[in-house]
């Protein structure tokens, strides 16, 4: 899949997506910033997402230090990852990945006229799941992605979200963790 | 955090012009990575239900390569299972064989290249590319070599992935600093004694199914599983052969034998010449075979004539009438006599003459080539691939026994003591990069502390290996490697598991039963890595195969087979094998080299300390679901036995106060304390002046979330290793320990 424009809505499942890989500065440029900037802003997060693009754009020192706190949270780490960006992690009670959840995950994706790109890729991966949600979004199916936010996803990422807040004080994930609640959260 | 608005009203707001500025401005950017999906139409329903089976495994939960096949579900690998074509394990495996599945997706494995930007032993991880890292390690030992020569890197490898980059380093950058645990902390006393006394390596080439009498010298056959090894030993028993079993604990053999020895620890090779003095001076031994092959086999009776039935009953603490029955026993077998080499011999620092022993009693007893006896199989040939040795000249000029005129028997490598207590010292040079790979030297080489001082002067440290174990924290770049079941590497042959059945040879290639790249992580084999070192150090002309699989295709090829044909054949190639018996092998009972070089040259016994008063000796084993610590924090295996064992005498636990179930810890000679508790098991089934444990528990690093700290590092503990003068290897049955239970250290009475 090549990077055919998303529709609008799509879009910030995409970025959401994007937000979550491993920090570099191929994606962490002036119109990353300007965009989450922007989204802030119209849900006056504004000041926390100001200091981000000082922090994390203009320095290199700034961009290392996310790198190593996205290793500690995320891959691997002393004295233990923080929060394994992966559902089975906190659904699936022997804590391993690819769980059961994960291969709900697989499936539902394939009903719904995606696969994943590798064969050993782990469905269940934060990234994946925010990309999947861009992908049903741009092709109109909406009563999917609700299905699928309300089946698994809000079922694991409170609880992700909680595990990154208690473990870390990185502004950038509280940031973004706060706009995945709010691209995710289920409403009224 | 309450938002003013819901998203519904934020997406219909969001065409606000400085958002879809912003928002194109971005997608323009072309910032975004690749999707990780593509797009598949659903086909019917149910059709991913399926599983799929996978041929080509070989398992590397332990180091006995029993062949698996994969049961695949959409992806996911959801059950291993022994390939029904194997001759050799069958369709069984063992406890680890099945918990694979655990490894491969266990979470704490290690899954980017690291880059440590905290201290070393106390890591800060950074995830750098592969470029990064390997410019890196590449830069950094270079370095090392141009200030201190190639002889400036040690390795410390273990396993069939390690042993590409370990002969890479050995034989083309020529350093002669590798340290393989699986001989000096294990296997090499056993397979020089045998080389040296049959010229051939004794591997465990005893053939049990069809043997009259099977004699075990601390092998616990049962707590030790291989599988078709175990098949082996269980069909010997099920046609009725005696069972000897020397051992000061009521191993899960002795608990099967005919006659158990209680011996006193460090004192087998008393037994041994005992036996064999015994048989000599009765005739009770296979002339014929001894004429024929025997070598100095009149110095070696004169040697040994010391060695009366009383004087071994005193030194080993057993009566001296069964020292005679097992004599008688296994006379009256031979030449159907399995005389066990053993298999993890490093003990006492004399474990080459002991393994001597051994083999002077397979030979004497005439079981060479015999049903029942030493037998070796015979094998299918293959291809091979081998780096050029540009620099084994240069890497034999450093080795640094050769230098002093030490350890002559010495397995291939440069004895472990010898290369840490250079790189302390920096004499007689400076060793001052480190890699390991595959192998964890803080648990498995004894003197921690040394061991963790020459890690800290280190110029640099590289280690590669599949999950975080402690070795690891104390690396400066960390790389991911693949696990057995995601790579190509070794080419297993062997024949079937019976000589009693049709002669088969199979051969056998580590195929992935699952892919190797996925988006999750980026681990590599080691045939990458070490391709991708050679040509950042300029060897890139010395490199013979691109790839893993274009390695095992060429040691394919060399047996006429491919791939290809292995897939067609599910896994497995037979083809037929021919009759192993009737081999015959000279038999040095006095060996002139041994001698000359200041040896015995006939099998000896060195007694060895006994524990000071109040102590007991401590001796380890394994569990049957753990291989060493490698399967401590898989989730299946970590839940069956997650806290070592202590085994300790009943009388002395009564005396003691102390209970089954009691948690306690061990403190040795030298007051170091364990670092955790184990279980305590009371039982009349050992010797009151032993304790026993399993080995492999006590992982340090907290990165293996299911093992840290659970059960205590026995290897903490070994700060008083003896050295085996022969081999260079390590003995590491040496500790003397008391209990220490709720802050109070506890005697343990004579
Ligand atoms: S004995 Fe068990 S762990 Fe070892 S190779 Fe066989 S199945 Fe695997």
């Amino acid at each position: 899949m090549n990077n055919s424009k998303p529709k609008t809505p799509a879009a910030f499942y995409t970025f959401l997506a994007q937000s979550f890989r491993y920090p570099e500065r191929t994606w962490l440029i002036g119109p990353y910033f300007d965009l989450l900037e922007n989204i802030s802003q119209n849900l006056d997060l504004n000041k926390d997402a100001l200091g981000l693009r000082q922090s994390y754009c203009a320095s290199e020192e700034g961009l290392e230090e996310l790198q190593i706190e996205y290793t500690r949270m995320f891959i691997n780490a002393i004295p233990a990852v923080v929060a394994p960006p992966y559902s089975s992690i906190y659904l699936d009670k022997e804590g391993n990945l690819y769980g059961r959840s994960a291969v709900w995950a697989k499936q539902f994706y394939q009903l719904h006229g995606f696969d994943l790109a590798g064969e050993e890729d782990l469905p269940d991966h934060l990234v994946l799941e925010l990309d999947f949600l861009g992908l049903l979004l741009e092709e109109g199916q909406e009563d999917a992605a609700e299905q699928f936010l309300s089946e698994h996803f809000r079922r694991w990422f409170p609880s992700f979200k909680e595990r990154v807040l208690n473990g870390s004080t990185n502004k950038f994930y509280s940031t973004l963790l706060t706009l995945v609640d709010f691209f995710t959260r289920e409403e009224p | 955090m309450a938002f003013q608005m819901t998203r519904r009203s934020f997406l219909q707001a969001s065409a606000s012009a400085a958002l879809t500025t912003a928002l194109s401005g971005w997608l323009s950017s072309g910032a975004q990575a690749q999707s990780g999906f593509v797009k598949k139409p659903f086909t019917a329903p149910g059709s991913f239900g399926d599983t799929t089976t996978v041929s080509g495994g070989v398992c590397e939960m332990c180091f006995w390569r029993c062949q698996l096949v994969g049961k695949l579900r959409d992806g996911k690998l959801v059950k291993l299972e022994g390939n029904p074509k194997s001759v050799d394990n069958g369709a069984s495996i063992c406890a680890r064989g099945n918990a694979g599945v655990k490894l491969l997706y266990d979470p704490d494995r290690l899954k980017f290249p690291l880059k440590n930007v905290g201290k070393r032993g106390a890591p800060v991880w950074k995830r750098i590319s592969w470029d990064e890292a390997l410019d890196e390690c590449a830069s950094r030992l270079q370095g090392v070599i141009k200030k201190n020569g190639p002889q400036g890197i040690a390795i410390f490898p273990h396993g069939a992935s390690a042993t590409y980059p370990m002969h890479f380093f050995e034989h083309v950058v020529g350093t002669p600093n590798n340290s393989e645990a699986s001989f000096f902390q294990c296997r090499g006393p056993r397979d020089m004694a045998y080389i040296h006394t049959f010229g051939v390596e004794a591997s465990e080439s005893v053939d049990m199914p069809n043997a009259k009498a099977i004699l075990l010298v601390g092998t616990h056959i049962g707590e030790n599983i291989h599988v078709s090894h175990v098949k082996q030993y269980l069909k010997g028993l099920e046609n009725g052969a005696k069972l000897v079993v020397v051992d000061p604990r009521f191993s899960s053999s002795a608990a099967k034998a005919d006659i158990w020895v209680q011996i006193k620890p460090g004192t087998d090779t008393a037994f041994l010449l005992a036996i064999m003095n015994y048989l000599v001076k009765k005739g009770g031994y296979d002339k014929a075979y001894v004429k024929e092959n025997g070598e100095g086999f009149d110095q070696f009776v004169k040697a040994i004539a010391h060695a009366e039935l009383d004087w071994a009953a005193k030194i080993c603490d057993v009566p001296a009438a069964q020292i005679k029955e097992v004599a008688d026993l296994l006379a009256k077998n031979a030449p159907h006599v399995s005389i066990h080499p053993g298999r993890h011999v490093t003990w006492y620092g004399t474990d080459f003459q002991r393994e001597r022993a051994l083999a002077c009693l397979t030979g004497l007893l005439g079981t060479i080539g015999a049903k029942g006896g030493f037998v070796k199989a015979k094998g299918p040939k293959l291809g091979k691939v081998a780096w050029p040795h540009v620099g084994t000249e240069h890497a034999e000029e450093f080795a640094l026994h050769k230098m002093a005129e030490k350890h002559i028997f010495s397995p291939p490598g440069t004895p472990t003591q010898m290369l840490r207590d250079a790189a302390i010292s920096g004499k007689p040079y400076p060793i001052k990069a480190c890699i390991t790979w595959g192998q964890n030297p803080i648990q498995t080489i004894p003197g921690q502390q040394e061991t963790i001082k020459m890690l800290q002067q280190m110029d640099f440290v590289m280690v590669v290996d599949v999950m975080p174990t402690d070795i690891t924290m104390y690396a400066d770049i960390l790389l991911p490697e693949l696990s057995y079941l995601e790579r190509y590497d070794i080419v297993k042959t062997g024949v079937q598991w019976n000589f009693n059945d049709k002669h088969q040879q199979y051969i056998a290639p580590r195929m992935p039963l699952v892919s190797a790249v996925s988006a999750d992580h980026q681990r590599k084999d080691s045939v990458w890595i070490t391709n991708e070192l050679a040509k950042r150090l300029g060897h890139a002309k010395e490199i013979q195969v691109p790839t893993a699989e274009a390695m095992v295709e060429k040691i394919l090829a060399g047996a006429n087979l491919s791939l290809a044909q292995i897939r067609k054949e599910d896994g497995i190639h037979l083809q037929p094998g021919s009759d192993p018996y009737g081999a015959v092998y000279p038999v040095k009972f006095f060996n002139e080299d041994l001698a000359e070089a200041g040896y015995s040259g006939a099998p000896n016994y060195t007694p060895v300390p006994d524990p000071p008063k109040g102590f007991a000796r401590l001796v380890y084993g394994r569990v049957p679901v753990h291989t060493f610590n490698r399967t401590m924090n898989n989730a299946w295996l970590n839940a069956e036995i997650p806290e070592n064992p202590i085994w300790l005498n009943q009388d002395t636990a009564q005396k003691l106060g102390l209970k089954n179930g009691d948690r306690i810890s061990l403190v040795n000679q030298d007051g170091v304390v364990s670092a955790n508790a184990g279980i305590l098991k009371v039982t009349q089934g050992i010797r009151k002046d032993t304790i026993f444990t399993a080995h492999g528990y006590g992982t340090k690093n907290p990165a293996m979330t299911n093992a840290v700290n659970k059960g205590f590092d026995e290897q903490s503990l070994i700060t008083n290793a003896a050295v085996d003068p022969e081999t260079g290897a390590h003995g590491m049955r040496t500790s003397f320990v008391r209990i220490m239970k709720g802050g109070k250290v506890l005697n343990i009475p004579a």
